[in-house]
């Protein structure tokens, strides 16, 4: 049993060390894109099916989307955003659940001893991943408040002059606002990576100790944290984008 | 960066995970979203036409009810005046006609009478005159003998006077 951190390299392609969780995360998009592709083509006005899955996986989103925003056209603006996060985090969640994951793929020789570098490994279980995510969805956050406020405005929520009404506890408190900006990226990237990449560990241990049914309410567990953690991620970033696009309250 | 690389951070791996995002939101914002959000659009005003359709027919159909009762009513009571009219009219004719035939009927009885009158006088007078030829033929016989024709003829008609 070898547990790493990191994501492990399979092959490399010019270069580009291409890692498990690559790999997953690359077919994942294959997935997501050939499904809705399916879906898309062979829309009917009564859904059947697949169809009628991703309609109200959609309509629920929009609608959460636009009670959070409260304004339509906004709405329909990030919720590619919002469900492109949703649904790859979920899909590479749960792939890391699938059985083989952990035990099948290359045989490699470490120390001397043949270990298994598997295939499946979780996107979200690897840092690069989740940290990409994190700097795309926290400059999106602060583009769209630029965009909806200006520049000016937007710097104001951090530059406050302390010969104002709060006199100096505003600046301070712009100060921190700015320092929990970049506090987001630490937050969303490792909360997601973490609880994904314990997860597996969690499963992991609890095969090697007893092999049979006792690993079975873990592996529930991992499902529903799975999804929780794309739930909370997507949330989140609208959550930020809902704030960074409202008008600073002090 | 060192703690970092520890992670597994590497800077090319970072980069291709931040660009597969990128070209997957992409993919499913052009090809995936619009087209459905697109789609569901559509079929929710469609079924809101529906609703709307339904009900304006639904309407439409009360009224229809409505102006066909009237109508009904009024044809109804329309028949009925049309209907008396013609017992009306028709008891009018009736009377009508029974006045004239029974005028005809008059006026051929009195035709009749009148006609027997004629006869009745012809043949009184036919009998009259075969009387008096008669009583010229007894008296003729009787008397044996004839006076001259002309006295005789005017004997008989003083007799028969």
């Amino acid at each position: 049993m070898e547990i790493s951190i990191a994501a492990e390299k399979l092959f490399s392609i010019g270069g580009l060390p291409v890692t498990n969780a690559f790999l997953i995360g690359f077919l994942v998009s294959v997935f997501l894109i050939l499904l809705t592709q399916i879906v898309v083509k062979k829309m009917a006005l009564i859904p059947r099916g697949a169809q009628n899955v991703l309609e109200v996986i959609f309509e629920g989103l929009l609608s959460f989307i636009e009670s959070v925003l409260g304004d339509k056209a906004q709405a329909r603006r990030f919720f590619p955003l919002i469900t492109t996060i949703f649904l790859f985090i979920l899909v590479s969640n749960w792939i890391g659940l699938l059985p083989g994951a952990g035990t099948i793929g290359l045989t490699h020789l470490k120390d001397g001893q043949a270990t298994i570098v598997p295939f499946l490994r979780s996107t979200s279980a690897d840092l690069n991943f989740t940290i990409a995510l994190s700097i795309i969805v926290v400059l999106t956050i602060q583009v769209s408040g630029i965009m909806a406020l200006g520049i000016v405005k937007y710097g104001k929520k951090f530059f406050v002059s302390p010969f104002h009404k709060p006199y100096g506890l505003g600046t301070i408190m712009g100060l921190l606002e700015l320092v929990s900006e970049f506090a987001k990226l630490l937050s969303f990237s490792f909360r997601l990576f973490g609880n994904i990449f314990a997860g597996e560990i969690l499963l992991i241990v609890m095969l090697h100790l007893v092999p049979y049914f006792i690993p079975l309410p873990f592996l529930f567990l991992e499902v529903f944290v799975g999804f929780i953690q794309a739930a909370v991620f997507a949330m989140l970033t609208l959550v930020f984008l809902k704030m960074a696009m409202m008008e600073g309250a002090h | 960066m060192e703690a970092l690389a520890n992670l597994g951070v590497n800077w090319k791996l970072f980069l291709a995970q931040a660009v597969n995002f990128l070209i997957l939101l992409f993919i499913l914002r052009r090809f995936a979203y619009r087209p459905m959000l697109d789609f569901l659009e559509k079929r929710s005003e469609r079924i809101e036409k529906g609703l709307q359709d339904a009900e304006a027919a639904t309407k439409k159909l009360s009224e229809m009810e409505e102006k066909e009762k009237k109508v009904l009513t009024a044809a109804r009571s329309e028949a009925k005046t049309l209907i008396e009219a013609a017992e009306t009219a028709a008891k009018k004719r009736d009377a009508l006609h029974l006045a004239a035939t029974e005028g005809k009927a008059k006026q051929f009885l009195e035709e009749a009478r009148t006609k027997i009158e004629e006869e009745k006088k012809k043949v009184l007078l036919e009998a009259k005159r075969e009387i008096a030829e008669v009583v010229a033929l007894s008296v003729e016989k009787i008397l044996k003998e004839k006076v001259d024709a002309t006295k005789d003829k005017q004997l008989i008609q003083e007799m028969v006077k």
